[in-house]
């Protein structure tokens, strides 16, 4: 979760990107010595998650407020209800739910930007209606959902698809939008086939900005799944942790939010490791051509 | 002009389509209301009090959140960023709350603060925070070394040396998170009126909902409100990044390679 200290990852319209892993600038071949102290130097760094613990160990073991019972408390529940216990329901509903509208918002986004892409007379006539949708703050379309879905899985697996297609689609047409004409024309002097053409030219193009959409649609997804379940929902980790607050069992409601903001880490690192490999060869060039 | 056309064809088309499919019963009045009486009370709408005083508490509480946690971020990621070791250690704290759904923590507020306007702006604010830190630390941190160096010779220091050396390197960072969590806001205050109640877009939008089919064309007009919200506010932001970063090198090539 380091980045790589003085090195501008990014330019100004992009937000920085933590990269995780090796830097394509090092060299291959490294003493050993050298990995170990540099794990070290990171683990170091997390330094200040240690003091967050122990102050909130001993803040909250003194407090009397019902809302931020001791944490030794809520760790213990933890284990109890999301280890052993029955609340690993919760987990598996949402992750369900957030993995259907996920896939549906990827593979939905890249299929309609690249039909998009090759229909240019419509481009430009649907462009301010796309724009609409992606600026309309989702949340809003959860109570329409559910008068046409009602209220279960199907409704949330929807408005986590509706809502996260938007970045991705609009990135996945703005990337293929930016393929250098020139290397369309080579490809084509070169009599190759449609399909090779998208496979060899326009994908390796537009990759790097197709993943800045799924990355933004990840964000996305992940509130949605939260927000349906608040709404209205009988499910979920965000039923579970809006249930204990309303019942004030405030020790529960702990470990839902420590939960689901596990959940949120864990999927935005995933995302960050398959970036990683798939794009490896990009952040290399790029890396290179900072170099000069 | 043809483009403008085309765009004015498509919008025709849709809403005929919308109206011809509820007309021929495709789409149950029961479910999803007509064109045609989603528009009239969206026009009903247009003159009551009822829609402007949502769409002031919305914006209110979405401008008040976002400059409290919009100005915490923009100080406390300066002090950061200038300390190598400082920004070392936050980082991975700062990323952990980032990839941390906001709305996670929308029951303590509630419970504690009620859906009060202060509730809100704890929650706008909270969810601003940490996309907006992390690109003013970046931000501070890619000054230009040269840039850096002149000022220490200089001796340009103090708040003068923030005001008139970080800050601007820092700009166009900030921008891009100032845009991003611009609309973070907006969804927290939404969400936050959807679920806490008080007053705002969101709650009409429910309250709607709850009043059963005769009031779903409401319903569609206040979700085109929230829409059009979305529009006004990313707009402003866009604008104003344009003017404010004019002189910024990379405002300026694009406007060379634009001509």
């Amino acid at each position: 979760m380091s980045s790589p200290v003085g090195r501008n990852v990014t330019d100004a319209a992009v937000p920085p990107r933590p990269a995780v892993g090796r830097p394509a600038t090092q060299p291959r071949r490294r003493a050993r010595g050298f990995w170990l102290t540099r794990g070290l130097r990171r683990l170091a760094m997390l330094w200040l998650f240690v003091v967050i613990g122990v102050v909130w160990w001993f803040w909250s073991a003194r407090t009397t407020s019902p809302f931020f019972p001791p944490l030794k408390d809520i760790l213990h529940q933890l284990y109890d209800q999301w280890i052993v216990g029955d609340a690993k329901k919760n987990l598996a509903s949402s992750l369900q739910n957030f993995a259907f509208g996920y896939a549906i918002a990827s593979v939905g986004g890249v299929a309609v930007g690249a039909a998009l892409w090759l229909a240019r007379s419509a481009q430009e006539a649907v462009s301010p209606y796309l724009y609409f949708l992606y600026v309309l703050p989702a949340p809003v379309l959860i109570p329409a959902a559910m008068t046409i879905f009602g209220i279960g899985d199907a409704m949330k697996v929807a408005i986590i698809a509706f809502a996260a297609i938007w970045p991705t689609l609009l990135n996945t047409l703005d990337g293929m939008r930016g393929v250098d004409p020139l290397k369309l024309d080579t490809a084509h002097a070169l009599g190759l086939s449609g399909f090779r053409v998208v496979r060899s030219v326009v994908l390796p193009a537009a990759l790097p900005q197709i993943v800045a959409g799924l990355r933004n649609s990840l964000q996305v997804a992940i509130i949605l799944m939260v927000v349906s379940e608040l709404v209205a929902s009988t499910s979920g980790i965000g039923f579970f942790i809006l249930n204990a607050q309303q019942s004030f069992a405030f020790v529960d409601m702990w470990t839902g939010i420590i939960v689901l903001a596990v959940v949120g880490i864990v999927l935005n690192l995933l995302f960050v490791v398959i970036e990683n490999r798939v794009l490896f060869w990009h952040y290399g060039a790029r890396a290179t051509e900072e170099k000069g | 002009m043809r483009v403008l056309a085309s765009r004015l064809v498509v919008l025709a088309a849709a809403l005929g389509l919308w109206q011809v499919l509820s007309a021929t019963g495709v789409l149950r009045s029961d479910e999803f209301p007509s064109m045609t009486s989603t528009m009239h009370a969206l026009w009903d709408q247009l003159t009551t009090a009822q829609l402007w005083s949502a769409v002031r508490d919305t914006v209110a509480s979405w401008a008040i959140g976002l400059l409290i946690g919009g100005g915490s971020a923009i100080i406390v990621g300066s002090l950061i960023g200038l300390n190598r070791f400082a920004y070392q250690s936050v980082i991975p704290v700062i990323e952990f709350f980032k990839a941390m759904p906001a709305v996670a923590i929308l029951p303590i507020v509630v419970g504690t603060l009620g859906a009060t306007l202060q509730g809100k702006y704890v929650l706008v604010a909270f969810g601003v925070f940490w996309p907006l830190v992390i690109q003013v630390i970046y931000g501070v941190r890619s000054i230009d070394p040269t840039v850096r160096d002149t000022a220490t010779v200089l001796q340009v220091r103090g708040p003068r040396r923030f005001f008139v050396v970080t800050l601007p390197s820092a700009a166009p960072f900030i921008a891009t998170g100032l845009r991003v969590s611009a609309a973070v806001g907006l969804i927290l205050s939404i969400v936050f009126e959807l679920i806490g109640g008080g007053s705002g877009v969101g709650v009409n939008i429910l309250n709607s909902e709850n009043s059963g089919p005769p009031a779903y064309p409401l319903m569609y007009a206040y979700i085109f409100v929230a829409g059009v919200l979305g529009i006004v506010l990313a707009g402003i932001f866009a604008l104003g990044e344009r003017w404010v970063l004019h002189w910024h090198e990379s405002r300026r090539n694009v406007r060379g390679a634009g001509r």
